[in-house]
Parts: C-alpha cells; sequence; structure tokens
C-alpha cells in the first residue's frame, strides 16, 4: 500500500525499554535511595506542602504567613502533613499527588496572630456621586518551618 | 430657666480640619507634582489610586499565573518538552503541583525540575504508544486495495 500522510501517526515512533529490565533497574535506585536516606547522606531537604489552600516550597527554619486564621495558640507544634514532594541534593521524592505520612514528617510552630496592614477597597463611578471606601484587616498567622524527616520505608 | 434650643448666634465650627487634610495627603506624599501638596489636587489622585489599587489587586492573580506559565514553558523547553505537553502528561502522572510550585521549582531546584520532564516525557511516550493501540483493524471489517482501470 502507498504510503500516505496518515499512513504513521505525526508523532516519531517510540520504544519503551524491557518491563523486566525496567523494574530491576527501578528496584535498584530505590534500595539505593534507601541507603542513602538510612545513612543520612543528604545536606538539606526541601518539601513541597499544600497549606491553608495553597502550596509553599519550604526548607527548615522558614518563616511562612498565612492569610487567615490558625485554631492553635502561639507556641503550639504542627505537623503538616499534606506534603506533596521531597528533595534534597542527590534524590527527589514525588508524590502522586501525596506522599505516606511514615515517610516524610514537617515540623511547625506557631510564632505570631496579627493582623494585615489596612487595605483600601475603593469604588467610584464618576459623574454620578458614588464613592465607598472600606479598610480591610485580615487576620494572619506566621509559622516557622521546625524541622523536615524523612524515612527508609520505599518500597 | 430650661433652654429647650441651643442659642441661635452660637455656631459650630470646624476645629480639626487640619487632621482631616494630612488623612488625605498623607496618601498622596510620594505623588509628583503639585497633587502631592495641594489638597484639591491631592483627593481627585488619591481616590483614584485607591480605586486602581483595588482593581489591580485582582488583575495581579491574572498577571502572577501568566508569568508563572510562560517561565514553566520556558524550562520545559530547554529539556526538549512543550509547555501544554509538560502540564498534561503531569497532570495524567497524578502530580498535583501547581504552577506557582513548578515556577520555583525551575528556578531554585534544576534537577527536580529536570525529573520532573522526564516524568512528564515517558507519560507522552506512553499515551502515544497506548493510542496507536494494537495494531490489528477492528473487527468485521477488511481492507482490500481497489484498481480503477
Amino acid at each position: 500500500v502507498a504510503k500516505t500522510s496518515l499512513t504513521s501517526p505525526p508523532w516519531p515512533e517510540v520504544k519503551l525499554p524491557d518491563p523486566g529490565e525496567e523494574a530491576k533497574h527501578h528496584a535498584e535506585v530505590v534500595q539505593k535511595v534507601n541507603r542513602m536516606i538510612a545513612a543520612g547522606q543528604y545536606g538539606r531537604l526541601f518539601a513541597v506542602v499544600h497549606f491553608a489552600s495553597k502550596q509553599w516550597k519550604v526548607t527548615s527554619e522558614d518563616l511562612i504567613m498565612m492569610d487567615n486564621v490558625l485554631e492553635a495558640e502561639c507556641g503550639d507544634r504542627i505537623r503538616m502533613e499534606k506534603v506533596l514532594l521531597v528533595g534534597a541534593d542527590d534524590f527527589t521524592l514525588i508524590g502522586r499527588p501525596l506522599l505516606g505520612k511514615e515517610l516524610v514528617r514537617v515540623e511547625a510552630t506557631v510564632i505570631e496572630k496579627t493582623e494585615s496592614w489596612p487595605k483600601i477597597n475603593m469604588r467610584f463611578w464618576k459623574k454620578h456621586n458614588y464613592q465607598r471606601k472600606r479598610i480591610i484587616r485580615n487576620p494572619q498567622t506566621v509559622l516557622r518551618i521546625n524541622t523536615i524527616e524523612i524515612f527508609p520505608c520505599l518500597s | 430657666m430650661v433652654v429647650l434650643s441651643a442659642a441661635r448666634w452660637v455656631r459650630s465650627r470646624l476645629t480639626d480640619r487640619f487632621w482631616r487634610v494630612q488623612e488625605v495627603l498623607k496618601y498622596a506624599r510620594h505623588f509628583r507634582g503639585r497633587k502631592n501638596r495641594c489638597y484639591k489636587l491631592a483627593v481627585r489622585s488619591v481616590r483614584r489610586a485607591f480605586v486602581k489599587s483595588t482593581k489591580a489587586r485582582r488583575e495581579k492573580k491574572k498577571f502572577l499565573r501568566a508569568l508563572w506559565i510562560t517561565r514553566i514553558g520556558a524550562a520545559s523547553l530547554e529539556h526538549g518538552l512543550k509547555y501544554p505537553a509538560f502540564i498534561s502528561n503531569l497532570v495524567k502522572s497524578q502530580v498535583e503541583l501547581n504552577r506557582k510550585m513548578l515556577a520555583d521549582l525551575a528556578i531554585y531546584e534544576p534537577k527536580t525540575f529536570k525529573s520532573l520532564a522526564a516524568l512528564a516525557q515517558r507519560r507522552r511516550q506512553e499515551g502515544f504508544l497506548a493510542a496507536l493501540g494494537d495494531g490489528k483493524e477492528p473487527e468485521g471489517i477488511f481492507s482490500r486495495i481497489v484498481h480503477h482501470y
């Protein structure tokens, strides 16, 4: 049959590696990373945490400010459970979508609970003698991330 | 003697005009020209400034998202993928990182971004193979070459 523009798909032909060899390679990599974590051969860890409906890239000794109220007193320790990604210099653990709770532990302390600076909301229509001014102060909470820990329970 | 109405020759005088004017001028101190000194001009400028800042707070979200998208597209091009392919394949692989995080990772964690690009590339190839299917014809259909003479 003659070759037309539709005989072969528009993307280049793709060959995936052999599944058996791939599985062996994956197991090797997982064991290597497990050994590295168990031996503690990582420097500073960073994590991507989903908190207060936002995602934050977080390391230890980091300050985070949320634009809402947290029901915890100043000085309370908090564990953040929705961790999407943890990384060090040589390896990253990507969660699909979240990482397990027995794999990562992110601890934070509530430092400060204040209000934001007075933001001004103004509406004005010209030639209609209409103007409204409103001052908004949002409650804010400041957290300090104390530690990020990982445990060697990969499989 | 009971006085039911205040005496008519005592009028109330405005005593804190200075402070009322300063309340408006304090927001205009960094403006250019006479509108940072003269109340009549400053009132108009300050009102426009407040309205613009209110509207800009809503535009900022759109603007930042467009910025993140450009940055992620540029970073994924460095690894041989375009932005739509990258994002769609990440979403299909159930990685729920949002665009702000992806842009930050692309700037500050290049190795992590490279691994995400590799993940998206692999998922893309698996998608191509799945789209091709078995390579056989569907049931009940046969193909035949027709010769026209």
